[in-house]
């Protein structure tokens, strides 16, 4: 039975940085472009090239050690991890080994109704390499290094991680906060955010297992059939009298099953060493310093704000902070204009939300139309239109069909909401419904709803429910 | 001193030993280790390591992009070309 095992993982995170040139060389960091456009003679290891530092990689960084919690080492260093592979033209990867950039940081993810602390044990800077392409010709590897010395950030967790909806859990909590800061676009479609997964199994209280490390996962969908499948296939061998052997193992998108990738033969020895053509990274305090501002708020201020300040709903809220653009929007209508937030936020995850998802949109295409959609927001909460007729308007203003009051008169939906004139309709409409009046007053709630009913019906539909409720109420009462 | 494990290091170093050279590079690194451990004489407990001869930090520059060559420059010293790929001998980890 499965069920007596546990699972314990720990996650290595790459973010690419959205820096404009790469790490150590100013060649631009761009996906998407033919190949090899964007390689100059550093990033292809000619001899004799030196790699000069990206200050916006340092900054992005010390960005992330803020919102992760990390301490922010003023001291670090660069060092050339050793490995041959064609896609990799220096022969090694400059990386950070013994000394980080960050180190000791944490996030808090959900777990189950609680939170659970996840502790990082490093993140770190080093090189992407390129890409090579095994499938256009039988005999050959095509190579496109127009990866190589993209900025990577290496983010690297304790194993703390104790099922796959942990480790989606926490993987979406980094890529939201990376996102946030502005230091990765969080495309994993793209390889923006890729995650090694480092699992092993043990009964339930016991000690730690031998792990096995899943290499390159760029879906949420893919982390998790590859969790599953690696625990089972490792629960399998040790209750079928078996050993785990230390692997890496990569998962096939198309079986859904892990398989060993390296030889078991002979394990790597990447012979680290200091990098002799960059001197080590140290850091003032003001330097670290002055970045702090540019954090910006996170999600989780985002959201005490939202609660506090704003009463939303937790749900809502939680919708709202997903993305940093969607938080943007809210704002900037909330800054722009005097209905409610809680009012705004109702119709942003429902009806607008709608619409982005329907067309198809970025949530930040509607950046310049908030004024009109506070403005229709603002003839539904005072009564000038219905909820109904809201509804009907939306699509056209974001559509940039024409200004709310416009669209409201030009299609006629404007509420009547002169008492004088409800009440004369009301008055004809309980004519003959004695029977029915009676009713009422002998305790029958449905029958309000039916004048509510008729009378929405005399008005053609234009009556403002609020008032014909209250207007029928003190009439009825009499 | 720990012991060669040649056929390893041959394999890491991607040469390919014939087995009756074995013995005989296996010796001669054997000597050569043996020489560097000399350095082992010297007490270093109190020393820290250095990492470079100057106390300067890293020299940095802008996050500004500056393209100075193209591609056929770089595609230049590919073994073969296809298109704007480099074509390689295909290998697979």
């Amino acid at each position: 039975m499965s069920s007596n095992w546990e699972m314990v993982i720990g996650l290595e995170v790459h973010a690419q940085l959205k820096t404009s040139s790469k790490l150590f060389s100013s060649s631009p960091n761009q996906f998407g472009s033919e190949p090899n456009e964007n390689v100059n003679f550093i990033d292809s290891g000619m001899p004799g090239m030196l790699p000069v530092m990206n200050f916006g990689c340092i900054e992005m960084a010390i960005k992330t050690g803020y919102a992760l919690n990390f301490k922010i080492n003023k001291h670090s260093v660069f060092e050339r991890k050793n490995y041959f592979y064609p896609d990799l033209p220096q022969g090694y990867q400059i990386s950070q080994f013994e000394f980080p950039i960050l180190s000791e940081g944490y996030i808090n993810i959900e777990s189950g109704d609680n939170q659970k602390k996840i502790r990082i044990e490093r993140a770190h800077l080093e090189q992407d390499a390129g890409k090579s392409i095994h499938d256009i010709d039988p005999k050959y590897s095509f190579i496109d290094l127009n990866r190589v010395g993209t900025p990577l950030l290496e983010i690297v967790s304790y194993p703390d991680l104790s099922s796959a909806d942990e480790v989606i859990n926490y993987m979406s909590s980094l890529r939201q906060l990376l996102m946030y800061i502005d230091v990765c676009d969080g495309n994993m479609q793209e390889g923006s955010l890729r995650a090694d997964v480092n699992l092993s199994v043990r009964k339930k209280g016991q000690e730690l297992g031998t792990r096995c490390e899943i290499k390159n996962l760029n879906s949420f969908k893919f982390i998790k059939q590859a969790i599953e499948y690696e625990f089972q296939r490792q629960i399998n061998i040790i209750d079928g009298g078996g050993e785990i052997e230390q692997n890496t193992m990569l998962f096939d998108t198309s079986t859904g099953e892990t398989r060993a990738m390296r030889s078991k033969e002979f394990s790597h020895d990447y012979r680290y060493f200091p990098d002799p053509d960059l001197l080590p990274v140290n850091l003032s305090q003001e330097q670290i310093d002055k970045i702090k501002p540019l954090v910006g708020e996170l999600p989780q201020d985002k959201l005490n704000k939202y609660l506090d300040n704003y009463s939303l709903d937790k749900d809502i809220a939680k919708i709202i902070i997903a993305e940093k653009q969607n938080a943007n929007l809210f704002e900037k209508m909330i800054s722009e204009s005097t209905v409610k937030p809680k009012f705004i936020a109702a119709w942003l995850v429902g009806d607008i939300f709608a619409f982005i998802k329907e067309n198809n949109l970025e949530v930040n295409s509607l950046n310049d139309k908030t004024k009109d959609i506070t403005d229709l927001l603002r003839l539904i909460s005072d009564d000038v239109i219905s909820n109904k007729a809201g509804k009907e308007i939306l699509p056209k203003v974001l559509n940039g069909q024409g200004k709310p009051s416009e669209l409201v008169k030009e299609l006629g939906l404007e509420q009547v909401s002169d008492s004088g004139e409800l009440e004369k309709i009301i008055d004809e409409a309980l004519v003959g419904e004695d029977e029915n009046i009676l009713k009422f007053q002998g305790g029958s709630d449905r029958v309000l709803g039916y004048f509510v009913g008729k009378c929405l019906k005399a008005t053609k539909g234009k009556g403002n429910p609020k008032l014909i409720n209250k207007i029928l109420l003190e009439r009825l009462k009499k | 001193m720990s012991d060669i494990d040649i056929k390893r290091i041959s394999y890491l170093a991607k040469l390919k030993l014939p087995p009756e050279k074995e013995e005989f590079y296996s010796n001669s690194l054997k000597d050569i280790i043996k020489w560097v451990d000399n350095l082992k004489k010297v007490d270093t407990s109190k020393t820290e390591p250095l990492h470079n001869v100057t106390e300067k930090t890293v020299s940095i520059r802008n996050d500004e992009v500056s393209k100075s060559n193209s591609v056929d420059d770089i595609l230049r010293n590919a073994p073969e070309r296809a298109q704007n790929f480099f074509k390689v001998p295909k290998v697979v980890e």
